[in-house]
């Protein structure tokens, strides 16, 4: 216990704590006009997130690879059922009701690929006709099953996952670069196969301002949101766009924006650095990592983490199109927090071990 | 081996460093998106959400209203009380319901009606219950309104015409804003004056918009009132008309239609302008049905129309005025002396007749004026010329706009044998290019195509009664007086005019005799009565026998001031085919003058109290 406390990674736990903070009283701004019952709700998982957070600190990384592929395994069986067995919800057939409580597979597909891919790399690098299809068929399945649901937001995180670990395990660039090239070249038939509501969303994005009261409502909302706060922001709970109802789902996607507004430009640097130290941090736990796996899994939640900041900022500032990805930890929504909080964990934990067995610069192989 | 597994690191580590540049790459990106939007666009977007939270609610301003010389209204503002209620506030739609139909005293039809209408409507926009409710009937619920979330009481205000048919030509009507004046800044839900007065005064009367800033949620409820600037009342504006003589005027008139204008002849204000048959402007305030307005447009009556200004008619023997007065200013022979009328003048092939077929003998000036002699005004007309008559006739304010304040109005004709008068006769008569003695004689007794409008009969009547000053009619009361011109004539020869014209009224053989002689005030005039043109068979056809023979009746004027000794007013009535001026058009002026005697010693008799009486805030204009 004083052995894993000793080696915790205060830099990491420091910046998430500041993360939780933050988190709270950007939602706390969002709901208090509305359901102040949510603002108590994600204080809940906070302490359920944190806890678990602090249970797989105690979980040594070995586990993790053993119950990767079973994991992976439930998830694609899982997956399968949604179309067949699934409800619907907002349009698309993503949840499965277990008696108990409502799932959703993609969710745990998203970290079951990462523990997969990170074990397959693992001893292995992204070179060579098998080493690199392998993955690409474990991740096709599933991606393939979650883009028909149709989830966007989910098919594109593992892709992300995938060619940030690929790139991790020493994929070759000419491959990637082919890679990028099929992918543009492939657009207008993607455009072909994506349903009504993605290619609005899409057009939208070219130009909010052809549609102002529908799909671009949300984008010209969160602008103006964000551009009316200004360098100082408009001050705690005096944001005009958050506090009339102007900003859609201000607690959830687009929570981004009220604290734009209400924080200015120094709020949003105060996050990004933020984001910026949690991620470099875990990237540098990585580095560090006693074995190739755990580097592996570490790159991956980075890259995750990456991708949901980058989607979601970029949407509500109108880069990007409106694709559901969360903002993480400000965000509200429980399965999210603690899914990431518990990524968050095992990073801690590749970190906690590390500490224990590896000297600062480490000898040998990581392929041992 | 060991190689291998160098290499496999080293390659790791390179990518790292790219990942670790990749990081800041990503945020940076990001930053510079937002950077973008806070800080070099902030100011588009802090106007935008702006726009977003501030509603700006405009209020509409009350209409100045418009009152008589004794300070009764004649447009004025009715208010009322609407009842509405916001579907989503309510919190027990049928209890609330219930209670406003006892409150209200609605049907069970109304409550079915409305249940339905409230379904039908977005339930964060208002539905109207009830409106035109006084406020006795509300003010029940207005004290209890807390009790009903989702209901408001307001107050609006209608215009209103009290003396609607009596004073529709004069006062005129107001409409909504059309896509012109949206255009020129005016609300969709604004009257804007389009006839009479309303039009004329429309700057005064119609007021300043005020607004009220509200922040408005997404939804468009209203969350906070920001400010409030409070619309500007538009001005009371007070006529020098006198609602009882415009009565009295009417009821002389009764169904007939025509035209009656009193004029103050000292101050040029118009204490009576009636044009009959009048219509009624409330229905432009209610909502006026397309069928009705129809109705008025191809009423062969023309209600529309306001005949003391806008129509021109053949002056007939009041124009008598105007020659004989040229003819004493030329000291012509015939003006100064006599001649014989034996019923009828001849010259070259042509034979033109008296009224009277018999002949008057003997007439001077003042024995044509009073009789009415048309022998001795052909004769007049002819030794005087057609230039001198179209000189004098524009001298005395006729063919020229009286400039009252209630446009359009007519000009009447006056023609003559300039080359420039002559366009004038080209455009309204056949294409003649000569001028023809006789209708040089024919316009010396206002017929022929010499027209003037009622209005500038009045004027003249004022003018010969106060000295020859044209004086411009004003609408508004307490305007300082305004002469456009003043005649060259000499006081002698008016008194000659003047004694001829009392003597119309005095002498029984005076055209206007039987009809005046009685009345309380002495008074003098010239009566007149116009022949009319026959009917095209065209319009002929049209007309039902019965118009056709109503058509055919001359027009009967009159034209006079009184009290003779010490002048007052001046009068004209107008009546369209209405037979003789003598008979139908002085009896009218005889109940103008009877209802101005009995007002003025009404007034003498409660002078004392005289300081209590109404006296309205009317604003200098």
């Amino acid at each position: 216990m004083k052995r894993v406390l000793l080696s915790l990674d205060w830099i990491l736990l420091a910046s998430l704590l500041s993360l939780a903070a933050l988190g709270l009283c950007v939602l706390y701004a969002a709901v208090y006009q509305g359901d102040m019952g949510l603002w108590h709700k994600q204080s809940m998982f906070w302490t359920a997130g944190m806890t678990g957070f602090l249970v797989l600190c105690f979980v040594p990384l070995r586990i993790l690879g053993l119950v990767s592929w079973p994991m992976y395994a439930v998830g694609l069986l899982l997956l399968m059922l949604v179309p067949l067995i699934g409800d619907i919800h907002m349009g698309a057939r993503r949840w499965l009701d277990l008696g108990f409580a409502n799932i959703q597979p993609s969710e745990i597909m998203k970290w079951a690929m990462m523990f997969v891919l990170a074990s397959w790399f693992a001893t292995r690098e992204a070179r060579g006709l098998i080493n690199i299809a392998i993955p690409l068929l474990l991740v096709a399945a599933p991606a393939a099953l979650i883009v028909t649901q149709p989830d966007l937001g989910t098919t594109l995180v593992l892709l992300f996952a995938m060619v940030a670990l690929m790139i991790a395990a020493g994929l070759p660039w000419r491959l990637f670069g082919a890679a990028v090239a099929l992918g543009i070249a492939s657009l207008p038939v993607l455009w072909h196969f994506m349903h009504g509501y993605q290619k609005q969303r899409v057009l939208t994005l070219l130009d909010p301002q052809s549609d102002p009261l529908g799909a671009g409502y949300h984008v010209i909302q969160s602008s103006i949101a964000i551009g009316s706060g200004g360098l100082l922001g408009k001050g705690f709970l005096q944001g005009t766009q958050a506090r009339l109802h102007f900003l859609p789902e201000q607690h959830t996607d687009f929570i981004f924006s009220v604290l734009a507004e209400e924080g200015g430009m120094i709020a949003v640097i105060l996050l990004l650095g933020l984001y910026a130290v949690l991620i470099s941090r875990i990237l540098l736990i990585a580095q560090r990592a006693h074995s190739r796996f755990a580097s592996m899994l570490c790159i991956g939640i980075a890259a995750i983490f990456t991708l949901y900041i980058t989607v979601n900022i970029g949407m509500v500032s109108g880069v990007f199109p409106v694709v559901g990805l969360p903002l993480p930890f400000i965000s509200y929504g429980g399965s999210a927090l603690v899914t990431m909080l518990a990524a968050l964990g095992i990073v801690m934990r590749v970190a906690i071990e590390s500490h224990e067995r590896i000297p600062w610069q480490r000898p040998g192989s990581p392929l041992a | 081996m060991r190689n291998k597994q160098l290499e496999v690191r080293q390659r790791f580590n390179v990518r790292m460093v790219y990942f670790f540049a990749a990081t800041p790459l990503f945020l940076g990106i990001l930053l510079f998106q937002i950077m973008q939007l806070q800080w070099f666009e902030h100011e588009k977007y802090r106007l935008q959400a702006d726009q977003n939270r501030l509603n700006i609610i405009p209020i509409l301003p009350v209409r100045g209203e418009i009152i008589d010389a004794q300070g009764r209204g004649l447009a004025i503002n009715h208010i009322d009380y609407r009842v509405s209620l916001i579907p989503e506030r309510v919190e027990n739609l049928e209890m609330t319901l219930h209670t406003l139909a006892q409150a209200l005293h609605w049907t069970d039809d109304k409550v079915t009606l409305l249940r339905k209408r409230i379904k039908h409507t977005r339930p964060d926009r208002s539905v109207l219950l009830d409106d035109k409710l006084q406020w006795s009937d509300v003010s029940p619920l207005a004290a209890r309104l807390h009790h009903y979330p989702g209901i408001n009481v307001e107050a609006g205000s209608y215009r209103q015409y009290p003396f609607s048919e009596l004073t529709s030509h004069i006062i005129g009507y107001l409409s909504l804003a059309n896509a012109g004046d949206v255009e020129a800044g005016f609300l969709p839900s604004e009257f804007i004056g389009r006839t009479g007065i309303e039009k004329s005064f429309e700057a005064y009367l119609h007021g300043r918009l005020g607004h009220q800033r509200e922040e408005v949620d997404a939804h468009g409820r209203r969350i906070a009132v920001i400010n409030r600037k409070a619309p500007t009342m538009g001005k009371t504006i007070q006529l020098a008309l006198d609602t009882d003589i415009q009565q009295a005027a009417s009821d002389a008139l009764g169904e007939r239609t025509g035209a009656v204008v009193v004029m103050d002849v000292n101050t040029g204000g118009i204490i009576a302008m009636l044009s009959k048959p009048g219509y009624d402007t409330n229905q432009f305030i209610t909502g006026l049905e397309s069928a009705q307005w129809q109705e008025w447009l191809n009423n062969p009556e023309k209600p529309l129309l306001n005949r003391a200004t806008q129509a021109a008619y053949p002056p007939a023997s009041t124009f008598k005025l105007v020659t004989g007065l040229a003819g004493l200013d030329q000291s012509s022979q015939l003006a100064e002396g006599s001649t014989y009328c034996p019923g009828y003048v001849e010259f070259s092939d042509r034979k033109l007749h008296c009224w009277k077929r018999a002949g008057h003998e003997t007439v001077t000036m003042h024995k044509a004026l009073v009789q009415s002699c048309d022998v001795y005004f052909y004769q007049l007309a002819d030794q005087l010329g057609m230039g001198v008559i179209s000189d004098a006739a524009l001298d005395w304010g006729l063919g020229e706009k009286t400039e009252i304040d209630l446009p359009p109005e007519s000009r009447g004709i006056i023609p003559a044998q300039s080359p420039y008068m002559m366009a004038a006769i080209k455009s309204t008569q056949s294409r003649r290019k000569k001028w023809f003695r006789g209708e040089t004689m024919i316009t010396g007794i206002g017929q022929g195509a010499l027209t003037t409008t009622p209005l500038q009969i009045a004027r003249l009547a004022a003018a010969i009664a106060n000295g020859g000053y044209i004086l411009k009619p004003q609408v508004l009361a307490h305007r300082p007086t305004e002469v456009l011109h003043q005649v060259n004539v000499k006081a002698e020869h008016l008194q000659i005019v003047r004694s001829a014209m009392r003597d119309v009224v005095l002498s029984s053989a005076g055209t206007a005799h039987r009809a005046l002689n009685q009345a309380a005030w002495t008074s003098a005039g010239k009566t007149g009565t116009a022949q009319v043109v026959k009917l095209s068979t065209k319009k002929k056809n049209k007309l039902s026998e019965e118009e056709i023979q109503r058509h055919h009746k001359d027009h009967a004027w009159f034209m006079g001031y009184a009290p003779y000794e010490n002048p007052q007013i001046a009068i004209t009535v107008f009546v369209e085919h209405g037979g003789h001026g003598g008979s139908d058009a002085a009896p009218v002026a005889a109940a103008i003058i009877q209802a101005m005697a009995e007002k003025q010693a009404l007034a003498l008799n409660q002078q004392p109290d005289k300081q209590k009486m109404f006296s309205p805030t009317v604003s200098k204009l």
